[in-house]
Order: structure tokens, then sequence, then C-alpha cells
């Protein structure tokens, strides 16, 4: 009774006046805040239609001058008169080396973060944490270094011989493992590639990981499921969209991933069914090229620029298209 | 005192009578349990009798729950925790350390206190379970798999909707799911720990209905906090207390004249 008395007496003493102009300075401070985000999550919208603005000003030219045909164009010629150029060969480089990147990392990945979350005894569990964490830590002009000077020589004296010899004759796979070794290659790139992204892959899905409740997993356990079991078909299902975000995060990197490829791509704009010869991706050949390119040239590169991001794009929309499937399977 | 003892007579015991003894199911001797420095059960001895329904009940933290997670080992799955003292399955060690515990727990199966659908359908859920351990054609599963949705009391609430998500269906309807997979797999027996606590007065009703179909089949133990559902659904009820197996015996005797002052403070609603 006695605290009740108190609180009533509080609210007379402040009177109906007094609460009024104390909440209208909440409300203009609530409106400062409503306009600081929402001009925040403008400016991206802004940032992002003025980049492609001024990509497509910049690629104009190119594009009057070669339309679609600059698509299926392999020859990149931009010292001829008038230059010749087509995006095929750079853009077949960027979703190969990609798509060999992902091929390994997301199985390493993936697998890192099982043992991280499941298997490893505690005291391991940090060290290798951390050593993939750093591992996303260090510049991509370091490992380019790193894939020109020791793991280009290393592949091209031993993994590539090999791998060549093994498939010779084969009628497909002996296309794509076609010799003669190179220190520069497609293939070379693309383990680069994986080895950046295996952080992404991993620190979001030791993450996602960890969000599956115990008592989910204690379930599967109950039933008599194994580890393995556990995984595949109770955390890997719960966690399926992180996981995929996770991917996606780092096949955008792998994209777009430009200094440490230009290292070791060997920029060469020929098609070769080998993955073991020398190659380009987009952004390895605007990196090499556009310091001394003018004129239509810069023009072409410019162009191969906006290319990349319609193709992220699409890739990345394909990968929501896939999540959407998935979870309609699922039957949610 | 006196609505429970009413509830007691209503669940069908004879008051006072004692059960006729069973032949024993799970066996415990001196079973001693630690978190790491930590005691948690001290000294347990008791006896689940076949096909009879056993409840545990005392104040939070006396080490219920855990009990229940040493019949199928879970505690395994942390470091840490261990455990001394002996425990019997019929004739298996179940404190073995080279037991093969994914059989173990094919033979010990568990509900927990919130539902745990799996992240996919309601027919998956089941059959997930029945194809660790069988391979059988597609037509054998969909018989399987009905029967188990029975015998979960859940079949003609799900037919027409088998490839929904198990995640769709309602608290009360995805505890019963959990309760049908466990028995699809066709254990020994099943442990409930606090089934209802999540769930509703009506969906309450429907567990506690199959809990005592169940038992004739499956020799069951079930955590509560309830102590209404302790003695609507147990034939034998053991009251523990600070890691200690306080009393067990009859549910009617617990009920009605209960040995131990602590047991009679605790029913009664005096502590806990």
């Amino acid at each position: 009774m006695a605290e009740m008395a108190v609180q009533s007496d509080v609210v007379d003493d402040a009177g109906p006046y007094d609460r009024a102009k104390a909440l209208s300075a909440f409300k203009l401070g609530d409106l400062t805040f409503y306009w600081i985000t929402r001009i925040s999550a403008i400016s991206v919208l802004l940032i992002l239609g003025g980049i492609i603005l001024s990509l497509i000003v910049g690629a104009f030219p190119a594009i009057k001058e070669y339309g679609l045909a600059f698509l299926w164009t392999q020859r990149w010629a931009p010292s001829a008169d008038p230059p010749v150029l087509g995006a095929l060969g750079p853009m077949y480089g960027t979703l190969v080396t990609s798509f060999i990147a992902m091929l390994i990392a997301i199985p390493v990945g993936l697998g890192i973060a099982i043992f991280l979350t499941e298997l490893c005894p505690q005291w391991l569990r940090r060290p290798i944490g951390m050593a993939v964490e750093l591992l996303a830590g260090i510049p991509s002009i370091i490992y380019g270094m790193w894939g020109f000077f020791v793991l280009g020589p290393f592949l091209a004296n031993t993994f590539q011989p090999f791998m060549i010899r093994i498939f010779d004759g084969v009628p497909v796979l002996g296309a794509i493992f076609a010799g003669p070794p190179s220190y520069l290659s497609l293939f070379n790139a693309a383990l680069i590639l994986a080895i950046m992204v295996l952080p992404f892959i991993t620190s979001i899905s030791v993450d996602v990981f960890k969000t599956v409740p115990p008592v989910l997993k204690e379930a599967a356990y109950g039933v008599g499921c194994t580890t393995w079991e556990v995984v595949r078909s109770v955390v890997i299902p719960y966690t399926r969209v992180g996981i995929i975000g996770g991917v996606m995060l780092a096949l955008g990197r792998a994209l777009g991933e430009t200094m440490a490829v230009t290292f070791i791509i060997g920029n060469s704009f020929r098609i070769s069914s080998s993955i073991f010869a020398p190659g380009t991706t987009i952004s390895a050949a605007i990196a090499s090229e556009f310091a001394e390119s003018d004129g239509l040239h810069q023009s072409g590169l410019i162009l191969l620029g906006l290319l990349l991001f319609v193709l992220t794009f699409f890739v990345l929309a394909g990968a929501r298209l896939m999540l959407l499937r998935l979870e309609q399977k699922a039957g949610k | 005192m006196t609505d429970l003892s009413v509830s007691v007579s209503a669940s069908g015991h004879m008051a006072h009578q004692p059960l006729p003894e069973a032949p024993a199911k799970v066996t415990v001797r001196n079973l001693n349990f630690y978190y790491g420095e930590h005691h948690a059960l001290k000294n347990i001895n008791l006896t689940l009798g076949a096909n009879r329904v056993t409840a545990f009940i005392g104040p939070s933290g006396c080490g219920k729950s855990t009990l229940l997670r040493v019949f199928n080992r879970m505690y395994d799955l942390y470091p840490g925790q261990r455990v001394t003292g002996q425990l019997m399955l019929d004739q298996t060690n179940v404190l073995d350390p080279k037991l093969d515990l994914n059989l173990l727990r094919a033979r010990v199966g568990m509900v927990f206190q919130k539902p745990t659908p799996f992240p996919m359908t309601i027919y998956e859920n089941i059959a997930f379970g029945i194809r660790l351990y069988e391979k059988i054609s597609k037509s054998e599963m969909d018989g399987r798999v009905e029967k188990a949705l029975r015998g979960g009391a859940l079949w003609n609430e799900v037919k027409d909707k088998l490839n929904a998500s198990g995640l769709s269906l309602s608290g009360g309807q995805q505890q019963r799911l959990c309760i049908a997979r466990t028995v699809a797999v066709r254990p020994e027996v099943i442990l409930f720990d606090e089934p209802c606590s999540a769930l509703d007065p009506i969906s309450t009703a429907k567990v506690e209905e199959l809990i005592q179909e169940l038992s004739e089949n499956y020799t069951i133990a079930i955590v509560t906090h309830n102590m209404q559902q302790a003695a609507r659904v147990s034939d034998k009820t053991a009251f523990m207390y600070l890691g200690e197996l306080i009393e067990f015996d009859d549910t009617s005797k617990i009920f009605t004249s209960p040995g131990d002052r602590r047991t009679q403070d605790y029913i009664t609603g005096r502590f806990g």
C-alpha cells in the first residue's frame, strides 16, 4: 500500500505538462534516429546505382562498337587496328576458376567446421579455429606471391605431371588434364582461390552449427544416430540457409578476387580445354591491362567490369533460387 | 492432500494395495554421477519394472533428469561427465565403455522436454529412425510409418500431409510426432524427460493417455514436475532430493502415506 502511494505521488508531481514535454524531446531523438538510419540505407542504393551508371557510361563506346558479339568473341587484340575485343576468355576463366575453387573449398571448409563443432577435443578447438581466422587475414598479394614462387612450381613439378600421365588417352578427362605442366594455370589460380575462400565457409558454418539446439542433436543421438548421421540429417539440414549464405559469400569473393589470381593465372585470353593451361579472369584482365589502356581498349575493360557485375548478380540470384527450391522440397 | 489422493484413486490404482512385482527391466546399483567435481547423483539404487511406468519427482536440480540421461548414456556426449556403479538393462551392462551406444539408444528411446522434430517431413521424421537399423521396401516403410503415427495418436491429424515439414505441426502434435518417432524404432524402454512441460492442457492429456497405452508394450520412465501427472500416469514413483533417492514405492503409497517426512513435504507443496 505504502509503495503505491509513493508511486502516485511521483506521477502527480511530474504533472501532465512536463510529461508531454519530456516525450516530445524523445520524439525529436526518434525522428533524428529514423532519418540517420534511413539515409544510411538509401545511400547503399545510391552508391550501387552510381557504380552501375558510371560503368555503363564508361563501357558505352565498347558496347556501341562490339554489341552482343563481345560476349562470344574469344579474340582479344587491343593493339590491332581497329582493336578486336571479346570477353569469352575472361568470362570462361572466371567461371571455371570459381567453380573449381568452390568444388575444393566447400567440402574442405564444411569438413573443418564439422570437425571443430562436433568431433574436435576441446584443447584443439582454439588453435584450429584461430588458424582458420588467420587464413582469412592474409592479404591477397601474399597469396599471389606464395602461389607464384612456391605453389606454382610445386604443382607443375608434381601434381600436374601426375594427373596428366594418369588421364592421358581417357576421352573427356584427358582433354581437361592435358599437358604441358605450367607454373601459371587456371588450376593453380583455382587452388589459391579455394584456400582464400575456405575461412569464409568454415567460420560461417561453425557459427551456424553452433545454433543447432543441443536437445535436437540429443534427440537424433537418442534414436541411435552416429555422429555422421546426426551431422548429415539434422545439423546440415537445420543450418542449410546459413551454410548456403556462407558459400555465396565465398563465391562472391572467388568471382571477384583480383590480385592473387593476376599473379598466377598467366593472363592468356585463349581458351584451352585443359585446366593446366594459362588463362585469365575478368578481374585479372582488368588489373593487368587497365593502367596502359586508352580509348576503345579502356572502354572494353570497363565493359568487362560491368559483365563481372552482371555475372556475379546472376550467380547469386541462381543460388537464391536454388535455396527456394530446397526449401520447397523440404516441405516448408 | 485430499485432492491428490482423489486423483490417485481416479487413475484406477487400488490405493494401499501393493502392486504385484514386475520382472526387473533396468537395475541400478550404487550409481554415482559427477559433472566434473560436482557430485550430482549419490548412491542410487532402484529397479524399473518391465511394462511399468516409473515417475521421478523432486525439486529442480535434484538429479532426476541426470538419472534419466544415464539410462541411455546421453551424458557420454559431453566431456567431464562420468558415472560409477552398475546399471543393467536386462543382461546388458549399460555402463560398459565398449558398449555400442547406437544400439543402446535404439533399445532405450528418449522423448525430451521440448518437442524436437528433425528438420524434415513428417514421414521422414519417422522413417529416418527406422532406416538406421532396417532396410525395408517403400510399401513396408509406409506401413511402419502409419503404425508408428497411430501409436503416437497422431495419424488421423497428419495422414493427409505426411510430406509437410515436421516443424509445421503444433507443439502438442510435434511432441506426439517425437513419441511416434521413438516408438518406430521399437525400443524396449522409453524415457520421458518432462514431456508435457511445453504443452497446453489438452495436449498434455493426450500425451498422458498415450503414455498409459505405451506401458502395455514398453517400460517407461518419466521425469515430471507435475505431481498430479505423476499420480495419474505412473505405477511407481521415485522421490529424489539433492542427488539422493529419498523414497521409491508404489505411486498410490507415495501419494497417500509417504514414508519419509521430506516426501510428504514435497508432495504437499511445502517446498520445491
